[in-house]
């Protein structure tokens, strides 16, 4: 216990003497973590939004509610039997609303207030070519029953290969930004070492274990990692916020098209984000403490 | 207690600071280890504080080859040698009770031990009126008899001591002489480096002298230098 008391008193009075390093290394480790945790949460709202269009499915095509059985299976005929489809998919009322529900997770109400039969059924198509996709938009959409083919249009595609820059280009900063915080992190630890050095000496001296040393230092770099990366899990919340209400404002065919992301995705997201930080902490400390007591 | 077997210490660029040495320290001996700047003393005591290992030859200590000690049992071994040095090296920043409860608190010794140890070993060094004050307030003499108690604290079987009176005036130098002697008849072994040729003569220990890294006398009930 006196034990426990001795390693908080000593962590804190380091943090305190090196108050500017200190912060300097929490707003870094917040700031790239915060990046990273942010590019990842984007990414999965792409995931989520493009998850249909993966397998080569480049068009849906949507039955109106009132469409008989007869249409329906004359739809799976023609589909069936035209050459330059590849493959297809049929999603009856209850796979859309398993869809549905799974989308809106954190929309209960809406989720209460749709039955299976309000959802239309569809055909999630593959085109053998990518070209022929705007042709058998065209030519699906005159048969009897169908309400309306969405594609996997051109701006989604765009979207992709713009998202992919981006992802490239936002990790790397993050990489950076982490790097930096991890040398602050290790200078702060070597300051704060060299700050007590002659206690140190003393330490060793008179026989205090190897991690009896240690522990202030690597609690000091733990603390600062893991503050950083607080700070950071709560922007990638309140990003998630953002993101969700940018989202409801939209139609309910836009839903369908959603780009959104759960509590779920922030929540993993945030969890990773604090491992990451206290590991960067208690690496830098690690690495900041090695030059001064090799034993 | 202490066995030195054919220990050699080269340093880096072929200096050699201890050329093959052989020797042994009773329990509860005082020993003085002479010699010239640069013979060796040093390297003799950093050798038994594992500060360094040696380059060939086994040191042992209460029996163990402390050359094969595991990092980890380092401070274990640290924990039976006292050691006092020329300039003191107490923390500025901590009262002369903090000082010497810092030695005990760092191996987790229980409060209850440090607030019975530390008055005590202070009545010892004869400083029970001076535990609130800081180092800078005290005298050269008054500095080593913290830093002694802080060494002496957590009753280690040996006390090490590098010129303990080597910054002391010759009055306060004999207080400091008594203290030690006083500390080995309790049954410490103590090894104390020192250039001072008139204690030496008058506590008539015995003598180990280094010269170029060899032992070239060893000498019960010695003097500071042959002939003299």
């Amino acid at each position: 216990m006196s034990r426990f008391a001795y390693f908080f008193r000593e962590t804190l009075i380091s943090l305190r003497r090196n108050l500017l390093m200190t912060l300097a290394g929490i707003m870094t480790v917040a700031i790239s973590l915060f990046l990273f945790g942010g590019i990842v949460l984007l990414n999965r709202m792409v995931d989520h939004g493009t998850a249909k269009w993966k397998n080569g499915v480049q068009l849906e095509v949507f039955m109106r509610n009132t469409a008989t059985q007869g249409q329906i299976d004359d739809m799976r005929q023609t589909l069936a039997n035209t050459p330059t489809v590849k493959s297809f998919r049929f999603l009856d009322h209850n796979a859309a609303y398993t869809e549905f529900k799974r989308i809106f997770r954190d929309n209960p109400a809406l989720v209460r207030n749709i039955a299976p039969g309000d959802l239309p059924t569809s055909y999630r198509v593959a085109p053998r070519r990518a070209q022929d996709t705007e042709n058998l938009a065209v030519q699906f959409h005159a048969r009897s029953g169908v309400d309306t083919v969405i594609t996997a249009e051109r701006e989604v595609r765009n979207m992709l290969t713009a998202t992919r820059v981006i992802r490239y280009v936002f990790f790397t900063m993050a990489g950076v930004l982490l790097a930096s915080s991890l040398f602050l992190i290790v200078n702060t630890i070597r300051l704060a070492t060299f700050a007590r050095r002659r206690e140190i000496e003393v330490m060793k001296l008179v026989g205090a274990s190897n991690w009896f040393v240690r522990v202030p230092f690597m609690a000091e770099g733990l603390v600062q990692g893991a503050i950083g990366a607080g700070i950071s899990f709560g922007l990638v919340i309140v990003l998630k916020n953002v993101l969700t209400s940018l989202q409801t404002h939209k139609s309910v065919q836009g839903l369908f098209n959603g780009f959104y992301v759960t509590n779920g995705d922030a929540l993993t997201i945030g969890f990773m984000v604090l491992l990451i930080g206290a590991g960067i902490g208690v690496l830098g400390s690690t690495i900041g403490l090695r030059r001064f007591l090799d034993t | 207690m202490i066995r030195f077997d054919n220990v050699t210490k080269v340093y880096k660029g072929d200096v050699v600071a201890l050329r093959d040495v052989s020797l042994e320290i009773a329990k509860g001996e005082f020993v003085f280890l002479v010699g010239p700047s640069g013979s060796g003393k040093s390297t003799f005591l950093r050798l038994l504080l594992r500060d360094e290992t040696s380059t060939t030859g086994e040191i042992l200590v209460a029996g163990r080859d402390i050359g094969r000690l595991g990092s980890w049992k380092v401070p274990q071994l640290r924990r039976n040698i006292g050691c006092v040095f020329q300039d003191y090296k107490l923390l500025p920043n901590k009262t002369v009770y903090e000082n010497v409860a810092f030695a005990l608190e760092v191996i987790g010794r229980p409060k209850s031990i440090v607030g019975s140890q530390v008055p005590q070993i202070l009545d010892l060094v004869g400083l029970s009126k001076k535990a609130t004050n800081f180092p800078t307030e005290l005298s050269g003499g008054e500095q080593q008899r913290v830093s002694i108690a802080r060494a002496f604290v957590n009753r280690p079987l040996i006390l090490l001591a590098d010129e303990p009176t080597g910054n002391l005036d010759p009055a306060t130098t004999v207080g400091i002489m008594r203290l030690l002697d006083r500390i080995n008849r309790t049954g410490t072994t103590v090894v104390m480096a020192t250039h001072d040729q008139r204690i030496v003569d008058a506590m008539r220990r015995r003598v180990l002298e280094l010269d170029h890294g060899q032992l070239v006398r060893d000498q019960a009930r010695g003097v500071y230098g042959v002939g003299s």
